[in-house]
């Protein structure tokens, strides 16, 4: 996957190139709207990662961009304005998602493959890792042909761990895409645990690999070595 | 007291005593005038009988003339001073006393001396003063009443402006963005009154929205710096040669920056409340959003094997989903929060309140600083502003939100309008 990040700040820009390059994807950054229209006028990208409050203009530029000349890339806006008007805006303009200022790489790279997945829905609907096999329209799991039922947290946590495979993920980061921010637990993931027990048990019956560790008090690690 | 109650006792108060003095003076002087008149009426009169005696040698006869009454009275004595008395005098026609002024003189008349007195009927001139007074007298209570009406029709009808001034400061607020309706006005006090109110309303009208922009700025500036933190602390955790008391410090850093970026969204959402900048109210069935998020907030009741009862009627709202959402959300989770393990959550929904009910600690929180900002329990992890988004949403709407504690139960009571 070719990935763009627009964004001004050295140090988030760093990070995110840094945690997306580890498998294979190619990711460049640039900090303002010129080099950017400069870039993707040049290139093509799967994905575009767009912060809305850049140095020399407002992201939304970008959006228009890509509209007129008909380009195809996905586009996930970051902003720092926790603002539905701007969220609407840029949905509005072609964005395919939203995220707000601060957020955990994890989730970003959750939703990159989110939106990077629907673009290529037509030509594949069914996520592989390993033996097992998602049908996402259908929301269905399957390992080695035999259907493994999870509940609706589970497949969502499923799709989240395996989008950040290899990656440790902090207790906070996974509570937050599966909770939201909004609902304010105070760092008191206790629940979680039973969620991660259960999904660890049902993958270590049907595949036979234990695919989920527990790092430290921290958080959780997917993917076998 | 009104300033129109307080000038009008005291133009009263000096308006009677001129008056009076004025009256007492005007008497007196009335009354010497008269006095002087009769002096001299006598003393022509006294003339006129020396005349009558150096001309007829004989004393006149005791007749009344012109209503006086001469007296003469032989006396030995050679010299009298000639004075003027106020006396009695007795009306022979009417039969009775009346007050008189009277004069003696001294005549000689062939080698024989005569007290003469004269008298007459000071009447008349009593007449006058009395009618004198009398007039005054009604002149002066029908200036006063001509004041105390001037006074309180002219002058409030004066004052007018001032109480419509008065009355726009009163409906004055911050928050809402009317411009104060002052009326252009002719007099000059209350052209520049109006116009320094007008000029201090939009200073601190620019003063309180220059302070919100900076909360709004500043909130929004530190939202990067936390990005970069987040990232920071979820690249450095990849990191495999960490020793587990980094990672314990790592958790540490990860939760403040949890708290401070709530913390920041929650600035943020008071100012977006306070400005009214969410204005995209819809139609909300309340009874559903709430069983919605009883089950939302499924796991974390689990964990704590939080009972809930809910008892809904249906209810419609119109207001911010968003808005309604942070509401019930911060509702549930200080409910959950301070609940105690095997708790209990009661939820009563009618077409008038919605009362939420929980177990917790066995003492009533301090009512007064509850929905205050920042104010929270000693052994609270939030941000202390939940209550006070919950109750700035709550008057939005205005709503009406009530702590009470009863029966080891924490109440919430949101009545609508």
């Amino acid at each position: 996957m070719k990935l763009l990040v627009i964004e001004d700040e050295q140090g988030l820009c760093d990070n995110i190139a840094n945690y997306f390059n580890e498998d294979g994807n190619i990711c460049e950054s640039c900090g303002n709207l010129s080099s950017a229209i400069d870039k993707l006028s040049n290139y093509d990208y799967d994905c575009v990662l767009l912060d809305i409050g850049l140095p020399d203009g407002e992201g939304f530029v970008v959006l228009d961009f890509l509209k007129a000349e008909m380009k195809n890339e996905s586009v996930l806006v970051i902003s720092a304005k926790n603002s539905l008007d701007d969220k609407l805006k840029g949905l509005n303009f072609g964005a395919d998602d939203y995220l707000t200022k601060p957020f955990h790489l994890a989730e970003l790279k959750a939703r990159v493959f989110a939106v990077y997945r629907r673009k290529a829905f037509n030509t594949n609907n069914k996520l592989i890792f390993n033996e097992i096999l998602i049908d996402l329209p259908g929301r269905t799991v399957e390992v080695n042909e035999n259907p493994v039922i999870l509940t609706r947290k589970e497949y969502d946590m499923l799709l989240y761990f395996i989008a950040n495979k290899g990656k440790v993920i902090s207790k906070n980061a996974l509570a937050e895409h599966l909770w939201g921010d909004e609902m304010d637990m105070h760092d008191n993931f206790d629940f979680i645990y039973t969620h991660i027990k259960n999904l660890r048990k049902k993958l270590l019956d049907a595949t036979e690999n234990d695919y989920l560790k527990s790092v430290y008090g921290l958080g959780y690690k997917f993917g076998g070595k | 007291m009104k300033l129109s109650a307080h000038y009008n006792r005291v133009s009263m108060i000096i308006t009677i005593v001129v008056l009076l003095c004025g009256a007492v003076i005007y008497y007196f002087a009335v009354n010497y005038i008269a006095r002087e008149q009769l002096d001299r009426d006598l003393s022509e009169e006294i003339e006129e009988v020396i005349d009558y005696v150096n001309v007829n040698g004989k004393l006149p006869h005791q007749v009344d003339f012109d209503e006086d009454q001469t007296t003469f009275i032989k006396t030995k004595r050679k010299n009298l001073q000639t004075r003027f008395f106020d006396t009695v005098y007795n009306n022979p026609k009417e039969k009775n006393t009346e007050p008189g002024r009277a004069t003696t003189g001294l005549i000689s008349l062939k080698g024989e001396y005569y007290i003469v007195i004269i008298t007459i009927s000071k009447e008349s001139t009593e007449y006058l003063i009395q009618i004198i007074v009398t007039i005054t007298l009604t002149l002066m209570t029908g200036l006063l009443l001509i004041l105390f009406l001037t006074n309180r029709y002219i002058l409030s009808g004066l004052w007018r402006p001032f109480y419509t001034t008065l009355n726009e400061l009163k409906d004055f607020s911050l928050s809402d963005n009317r411009t104060l309706q002052l009326k252009p006005n002719k007099v000059d006090e209350f052209r520049e009154l109006n116009e320094a109110v007008n000029a201090m309303s939009s200073r601190v009208k620019n003063d309180y929205r220059h302070l919100k922009d900076f909360t709004d700025n500043a909130s929004h500036e530190m939202l990067t710096p936390l990005s970069v933190i987040t990232s920071k602390l979820d690249t450095l955790i990849q990191d495999e040669t960490l020793k587990p008391e980094q990672f314990d410090q790592i958790n540490d850093i990860y939760s403040a920056t949890g708290k401070l970026s709530r913390l920041n969204h929650s600035l943020l959402l008071l100012v977006k409340i306070e400005n009214n900048l969410l204005d995209d109210a819809e139609l909300l069935s309340l009874d559903g959003l709430i069983s919605q998020k009883i089950r939302q907030f499924n796991e974390l009741l689990l964990a704590k094997d939080i009972l809930v009862s809910e008892d809904l009627s249906e209810k419609e709202i119109t207001a911010s989903k968003y808005l309604i959402d942070i509401l019930l959300n911060n509702i549930f989770s200080n409910a959950i929060r301070h609940n105690k393990q095997h708790g209990q959550i009661i939820v009563t929904l009618t077409a008038n309140k919605l009362l939420f009910q929980n177990t917790g600690a066995d003492k009533p929180l301090r009512e007064e600083t509850l929905f205050e900002r920042f104010q929270k329990g000693q052994r609270s992890e939030g941000t202390g502003l939940g209550l006070t988004i919950v109750k700035n949403i709550c008057s939005l709407y205005h709503w009406k939100i009530v702590y009470t504690f009863e029966n080891s139960f924490h109440n919430f009571q949101i009545f609508f309008k």
